[in-house]
């Protein structure tokens, strides 16, 4: 993008071509004057030969009716002041005799013109002597030879007679050359300074709907943001950046055809290019995602404008006879109190957006304080990868409690990062740049590596409790997650049951038949299976007897309000018969009173966790738990 | 061609002059120049001078988009 900037600010072009048309100019003017200068020149000299060839025949055909030696003199004479008034000399030679008539010439003047005079019959090129021009003519008639020298003016006349015209019309040919440089020059630079905004255009500008792309943003956002330097022309104290996706795009083309989806882009962009003003700007970052960077916005104004963007989106638009609403989700940071550079603006405006996306809630303004308050989420993505090599995230573990006995008969490992500089973050702070970060699966296995240490490790002491981990859905889609597990398990010879996984009722449902062979994998090891948060996710009972878990955790919804809320009751009656069923066991998440486990332990409920019993804690806290006397709880 | 002006104070005054010699020289100059094609040509050269003076626009800066008097 600085390329372009760079191409448009080339002004150089211009006055270069200006003086290189200029040197053009006088270079044409030189040749010209040149030119006509030896021009004349050469038709001057060419008629004064001719005028001295004419004399010289004339005087051949007096001397061939001549008899007598002593006439040839006086015709010499005669012809000599008759024809001729400058300085110059005639020779007429017989084998025998010689005649010489001479004028206004001195003998040695005379005898070094005889010598300069070349034998030959060619008598074009003029003689220079002593700084004047002579022009020579030799004649041959019966046994008479006659040279004829004459001086010429011819030249000097010429030039005192060109030299006045010739002078002003160079003025005026130099003149039109000069302004036919200008114009060619500027024409010239002209057009290449409208191929260089095209190109630019071009470069800058999404040639579906005519708005500027990513480029064009990022380019705007850097000249925009921060303080005020060479670079950026146009600081603002304040703006929001706006990330709106449209969420039937993808519908629309499958349905109705590509064509039918440029249509679709056409017209949102139409609708939301007439809501937004100047400066703020609308661009089309590719698919169906474009951005508005609102240079001033609070974030209360950016609100309206998504609200009236979603309405607009709303509202059906007319596609091959069939209205089609697109439907639309914003995300909105504001700049500078969320992010202060311009992948952080991106970023945040992504993640609001993507919440919209989640909640339906046609917009969002990235309100994830935490996060906000570090500034710099990308700073926190990157430290991401010395936080795997330098084991900063840790596990804590919160015991599963025997509802009956009090034993604790399982951990669930959940992951803390341990930062330098922030402290102890919990999952929600950072498990989301891991899943956008493509070390998922690093991750994954790191976790389950640092669990099977764990878990070997009391297990060498006698302390038999199986560790539950989470797995992100990413992670099921690592092709080699099985064969690692297994042989992490060798490596610390620890039996598979003392590793579970659970998995979210969301993650199942992504690629059934993928997630059902990694599944098979994971069983054939001998782990066991757990499904989280059971109840909340969107999948189908059908799944459920397809996966065959062994551990169902009906989430912690359902067990908030236990003791009130009849409809939740049933569910959780309903699941633990379904587990029954299934054959598979049941944990009840998030007991936090005694009165809650009672209750689900009358219902048939065996196995729960929660605050009732421990939050989560470090492995030594855990360890000192499991070394205590049994049961850890008392439960009734 | 809409003639607005394209030259700056200095350019139109120097053009002026230019404009003022050149033709009172193709006009007056008796026998010096002895060639009535070149007072022509001149008259025409000072006129387009006295032109761009009147009017204060020059054609070839129109053509080649430069502009005096904005700087």
């Amino acid at each position: 993008m600085q390329q372009i900037a760079k191409i448009k600010q080339d002004k150089t072009v211009k006055p270069r071509l200006i003086w290189a048309c200029l040197c053009v100019a006088l270079l044409v003017s030189a040749i010209y004057v040149t030119v006509s200068y030896r021009l004349t020149a050469d038709i001057t000299v060419r008629s004064e030969l001719k005028a001295m060839a004419h004399i010289t025949s004339l005087f051949s055909n007096e001397l061939s009716q001549v008899n007598d030696a002593s006439e040839v003199d006086t015709l010499l004479n005669e012809v000599l002041l008759s024809a001729v008034n400058t300085p110059a000399f005639i020779t007429v030679t017989t084998a025998q005799q010689q005649w010489q008539k001479n004028l206004l010439l001195t003998p040695t003047e005379r005898s070094s013109l005889l010598q300069l005079i070349p034998g030959t019959e060619d008598n074009a090129d003029p003689i220079e002597l002593n700084g004047k021009t002579y022009l020579w003519q030799r004649h041959q008639t019966g046994h008479y030879v006659i040279t004829f020298v004459q001086q010429t003016p011819a030249l000097d006349i010429t030039l005192s007679f060109v030299a006045k015209r010739l002078l002003v019309t160079s003025i005026i040919v130099f003149w039109i050359a000069v302004w036919l440089a200008l114009t060619l020059a500027s024409l010239i630079a002209k057009r290449a300074e409208q191929v260089n905004e095209s190109l630019a255009y071009i470069a800058t500008h999404d040639s579906l709907t005519g708005l500027p792309n990513r480029l064009y943003l990022i380019e705007l956002l850097e000249n925009s943001l921060g303080p005020a330097t060479e670079d950026t022309d146009t600081p603002v104290d304040e703006g929001c950046l706006l990330i709106i996706d449209l969420d039937r795009f993808k519908e629309v083309n499958d349905s109705f055809g590509y064509a039918a989806g440029d249509t679709l882009l056409k017209e949102v962009a139409r609708r939301v290019s007439e809501l937004i003003n100047a400066p703020a700007e609308l661009i089309r970052t590719g698919g169906d995602e474009f951005f508005i960077w609102a240079p001033g916005y609070t974030i209360e104004k950016a609100k309206t404008l998504s609200l009236e963007i979603v309405n607009s989106c709303n509202s059906p638009i007319l596609i091959n006879g069939l209205t089609v609403n697109s439907g639309a989700s914003i995300g909105i940071s504001h700049y500078p109190s969320q992010a202060e550079n311009t992948a952080g603006l991106i970023v945040c405006a992504d993640t609001a957006m993507h919440k919209a996306k989640a909640m339906r809630s046609g917009w969002q303004v990235y309100d994830d304080k935490k996060i906000a308050d570090y500034k710099d989420i990308l700073q926190l993505r990157a430290e991401l990868s010395d936080a795997l090599e330098q084991q900063q995230i840790i596990l804590y573990y919160q015991p599963k409690v025997d509802l009956a006995s009090g034993e604790v008969i399982g951990a669930e490992a959940l992951c803390r990062w341990q930062h330098p500089r922030l402290g102890l973050l919990g999952p929600a702070e950072f498990i989301d740049l891991i899943e956008h970060s493509g070390k998922v699966q690093e991750f994954g296995r790191y976790i389950i590596a640092t669990a099977a240490v764990q878990a070997s490790q009391w297990h060498t002491e006698g302390l038999l409790v199986p560790i539950a981990i989470n797995l992100s859905p990413y992670n099921l889609l690592d092709p080699g997650l099985a064969a690692f597990i297994g042989e992490t398990l060798k490596r610390h010879r620890l039996p598979p049951q003392f590793i579970e996984m659970e998995l979210t009722e969301n993650e199942t449902c992504i690629n059934i038949d993928y997630i059902q062979s990694a599944l098979a994998q994971l069983r054939e090891l001998g782990v066991s299976l757990a499904i989280d948060d059971f109840g909340t996710g969107m999948s189908s009972l059908a799944y459920l007897s397809e996966l065959r878990v062994n551990v169902l955790k009906i989430d912690r919804t359902f067990i908030c309000d236990l003791t009130t809320n009849k409809g939740h009751r049933a569910i959780i009656a309903a699941a633990i018969t379904l587990s029954q069923s299934f054959g598979c066991d049941m944990v009840a998440e998030g007991v936090e009173t005694q009165e809650q486990a009672r209750m689900l332990y009358d219902m048939g409920c065996r196995a729960a966790q929660g605050f009732l019993f421990a939050r989560p804690m470090p492995a030594q806290e855990f360890h000192a738990l499991l070394k205590q006397q049994k049961p850890q709880f008392s439960v009734t | 061609m809409a003639l607005t002006s394209n030259l700056n104070l200095l350019d139109r005054s120097l053009r002026g002059v230019i404009g003022i010699c050149v033709t009172a020289f193709a006009l007056f100059n008796g026998d010096l120049i002895g060639d009535v094609f070149i007072e022509v040509l001149l008259g025409i050269f000072g006129l387009l001078n006295l032109i761009s003076l009147a009017s204060g626009w020059c054609p070839v800066y129109h053509l080649a988009g430069i502009n005096t008097r904005k700087h």
